[in-house]
């Protein structure tokens, strides 16, 4: 197996039981990895779990306690700073540089390694620079002093340097900090290119899951200095690991268009008291999602139904644990579910329709509604879209929500409206409201805005007053 | 189109290098000439340049050095060479080791006192003043051996407190730098007020200057002083990556805790072997490297030698100001060189500095 590893000729990285140490500190313990070239790595974990740790093990600058860093099969530390430099480069965290050097300047010290004491930069040092720097899309910046430069023009300069020096692994602590979604994604997609074509070592530390799913073929997740999961993105992002490193609820779903692993952390929410008394949900097509979020964070027994298998709704249900009753996927609502939904919504003190478009598979939950009502629980219908634009039955979901009117349902036009006639997340509706004030709060022109302030002012005097 | 402009002008400033430093020797060679001709006694060019001339071999069979007198010789060849080699070397050591250790150290403000360097020569020359004024050691007088060593000792006292394992960063060098500065200066204070007679001679020294200059101490601090020099300038390009930080400096292939060790042992080499025979000279190793970075700009490769070469003229011009200024009053009096290097180089300093600030501030 290593046999073959040299064979093809490209570059080895072994860590093994890497113990690292800040005084009596362990921040790194027995971590162990094998790397080949065209590996392109991921570290994910949560602050102070060791990523930056382990990327400093490798590049020489904390040396382990115990295990061993090899290089090609050698002790990294027992190699010239020279001989490192030339195979291994790293995009630290942070970037202070001390004068006030021009861009090209910084990139070509990238070829310090490449050169001898007393050589100037020749011409093909010149050439190197000026691909990594057309790479990086920063070659018009080249005459340019450091410290004029933006943010994430710095940024690309670091990244130009470290290619510049042509390593076999390179190291990104955090690379993609200063830059803004379209130089994200340029830089990770370059740096993806050169994994794939040149067969590099890619080692990067990820806050943002997604774009590690989407870039890295494995991933590491620590956990307070140990490994706690590696393997491929799939086996390590899963809501079970992320529940249990970052104390975050997700998602965890392969996204339809790049077809990665796609991760969406729900915020922690401290739940309400629990409310006694249970609210089911006719849904369908991912309109209740959010609803079904919001209500079990303020304490309500959730239920919805009949809900088709695979349907958004559902798997949001399935996530967050709520008894659906269930059809199989793409079918019609069959007697045997519509009764058990009716069995379901007798139970519940609340039914609550959401704007789901009707065809002949679903019309019955509409009739479910309108079973409920008659036996007397309260309904309320969102209508966010007009039945017009979402009837697919010819007029029979325009009748049947007539009919749900004339009995007595509730109509309103948002969530929202509903959440305030519910009554609840009052709390949550002020944060929202506060949250729109202050946004208009600033677009307003001037005069506007000292009113607002008032205004709001007066508010809160009132509040505390209450 | 761009793209050919920029590589052109970058290798066209690489080899615009070797004229400005072919220039500013010739520029030296110039000054030191011209600065033979200043002092109180009247010695025409003509005759230096026979005095000069008859010194070279090959060249003094064509000079006719009949009409020079033989004071005029001596007063060229024992008084005033020495004194304007003794300014070259002094000025080279001190701006050259300034550029060290303002790179080294990533600060602006770092010259030799922050390592102590100049305290513990100021504390050497002062004991050795004020205990026997006269002794000689290795045939070099006492005052020299003493402020060279004292330099050296605080240097290391430094380096080994700060020591944290086996790495110096340099936050806790600046710390430990300061506070020993602090104490040996101190230590100079005390002295000082013991002094009693000797005050005099210790504030002379403090101040610094080259009136008692001799061919003996020139042979003694100059292979100190030349050979650290060209060593430190091996690591021009370490220079340069320890500007980006000590973590990337590392990252980039650089030993960085041997290239501190020598960088900051030469330089405290040659500051050492340069006050020994000048007295502390403040400006030349602190401003020097700042006016030279805003001509140059901040490449170590360039900007260690024209820092050296114009460190030597400016502490050249400095010592024949220092010599004629006060030649009005008394043949015999003159200023120290170390208030005229302040004097006339601050001002000048903010001049350059007020021009050029836009793109200094960073």
């Amino acid at each position: 197996m290593q046999h073959e590893r040299l064979v093809a000729n490209l570059v080895l990285l072994d860590l093994d039981g890497v113990e690292c140490r800040y005084g009596s500190v362990k921040v790194l313990e027995n971590v162990s990895l094998s790397l080949k070239g065209g590996d392109f790595v991921g570290i994910l974990g949560p602050n102070g779990s060791g990523k930056t740790t382990l990327l400093k093990s490798i590049s020489r600058t904390l040396k382990p306690h115990k295990g061993t860093v090899l290089l090609n099969e050698a002790d990294i530390y027992s190699l010239k700073s020279v001989d490192v430099a030339k195979q291994l480069a790293v995009v630290p965290q942070d970037t202070s540089i001390g004068f006030n050097f021009a861009a090209l300047d910084i990139v070509l010290m990238g070829r310090n390694p490449h050169m001898k004491r007393f050589q100037l930069e020749n011409e093909k040092d010149m050439a190197v620079a000026r691909k990594v720097m057309n790479l990086t899309n920063i070659w018009h910046l080249a005459e340019r002093p450091i410290n004029e430069l933006s943010g994430g023009e710095k940024q690309r300069v670091i990244i130009a340097r470290a290619l510049a020096q042509e390593p076999k692994i390179l190291l990104l602590d955090e690379p993609l900090t200063h830059l803004d979604i379209v130089n994200q994604l340029e830089i990770m997609d370059l740096v993806k290119d050169l994994c794939v074509k040149e067969k590099l070592i890619i080692l990067a530390v990820f806050h943002d899951f997604n774009l590690a799913a989407r870039y890295c073929n494995a991933s590491i997740m620590l956990k307070n200095g140990k490994i706690f999961s590696a393997g491929s993105l799939t086996e390590v992002l899963t809501s079970e690991n992320l529940k249990s490193v970052f104390n975050v609820d997700a998602i965890v779903t392969k996204h339809l268009v790049t077809n990665s692993v796609f991760v969406v952390p729900l915020s922690p929410q401290k739940s309400s008291p629990p409310k006694k008394c249970s609210i089911h949900l006719i849904c369908g097509a991912g309109t209740g999602t959010a609803l079904m979020k919001i209500l079990l964070d303020e304490g309500y027994n959730v239920t919805a139904g009949v809900l088709n298998v695979l349907d958004t709704d559902f798997e949001t249900a399935e996530f967050l644990k709520i008894p659906v009753t269930t059809e199989a996927p793409f079918s019609p609502i069959t007697e045997k579910s519509h009764s058990s939904n009716l069995a379901m919504i007798s139970e519940a003190s609340t039914v609550v329709l959401t704007s789901v478009p009707f065809g002949y598979g679903n019309l019955q939950n509409l009739e479910a509604a309108i079973a409920a009502l008659k036996r007397g629980i309260p309904t309320f219908v969102i209508e966010e879209v007009p039945i017009e634009r979402r009837d697919f039955t010819g007029g029979k979901a325009k009748a049947l929500l007539a009919e749900l009117k004339s009995e007595g349902a509730e109509f309103v036009k948002d969530q929202n409206e509903l959440l305030s006639l519910l009554n609840v997340s009052v709390d949550k509706l002020k944060i929202a409201k506060e949250e729109r004030d202050r946004l208009l709060d600033h677009l307003k022109p001037e005069e506007v805005h000292k009113e607002t302030k008032i205004r709001n002012k007066d508010e809160k005097n009132e509040e505390e007053k209450i | 189109m761009s793209t050919d402009k920029v590589e052109t002008t970058f290798f066209r400033r690489t080899s615009r290098w070797k004229i400005i430093l072919i220039l500013l020797i010739f520029a030296l060679f110039v000054i030191v000439v011209v600065s033979l001709n200043v002092g109180y006694a009247q010695i025409s060019f003509t005759d230096i340049l026979a005095i000069l001339g008859k010194q070279v071999p090959f060249l003094n069979n064509y000079v006719d050095s009949s009409l020079v007198r033989v004071a005029s010789e001596n007063i060229v060849l024992q008084i005033r060479l020495p004194r304007i080699l003794a300014g070259v070397l002094v000025g080279a050591a001190l701006a050259a080791a300034g550029v060290v250790y303002q790179g080294v150290f990533k600060n602006p403000m770092a010259d030799s006192y922050v390592l102590g360097v100049s305290a513990g020569a100021a504390v050497g020359a002062s004991f050795s003043i004020l205990f026997s004024v006269s002794s000689f050691v290795f045939g070099l007088r006492l005052v020299q051996v003493a402020a060279f060593l004292g330099a050296l000792f605080s240097m290391f006292l430094v380096y080994n407190i700060a020591r944290v394992g086996s790495r110096v960063p340099v936050t806790t060098l600046l710390l430990c730098g300061i506070a020993v500065n602090f104490f040996l200066f101190a230590v100079v204070g005390l002295l000082e007020v013991v002094a009693g007679d000797e005050l005099h001679a210790i504030v002379f020294w403090l101040v610094g200057g080259f009136s008692n200059v001799l061919w003996r101490d020139i042979w003694a601090v100059m292979p100190f002083i030349i050979i650290g020099t060209v060593i430190a300038y091996f690591y021009a390009r370490d220079l340069n990556l320890l500007a980006m930080g000590e973590e990337t400096a590392h990252h980039l292939g650089v030993n960085v805790e041997r290239a501190k060790l020598v960088l900051l042992v030469l330089a405290s080499l040659i500051t050492g072997a340069a006050v020994s025979i000048s007295g502390l000279i403040g400006f030349v190793g602190l401003m020097i490297p700042h006016v030279t970075r805003l001509v140059m700009g901040p490449d170590h490769r360039i900007l260690f030698p024209t820092s050296a070469i114009i460190g030597a003229i400016f502490l050249v011009i400095c010592d024949d100001i220092a010599r004629v200024v006060a030649t009005p009053f008394a043949s015999t009096m003159e200023l120290p060189v170390g208030i005229i290097t302040m004097l006339f180089g601050a001002p000048f300093f903010i001049l350059l500095f007020k021009k050029k600030k836009q793109s200094y501030a960073a």
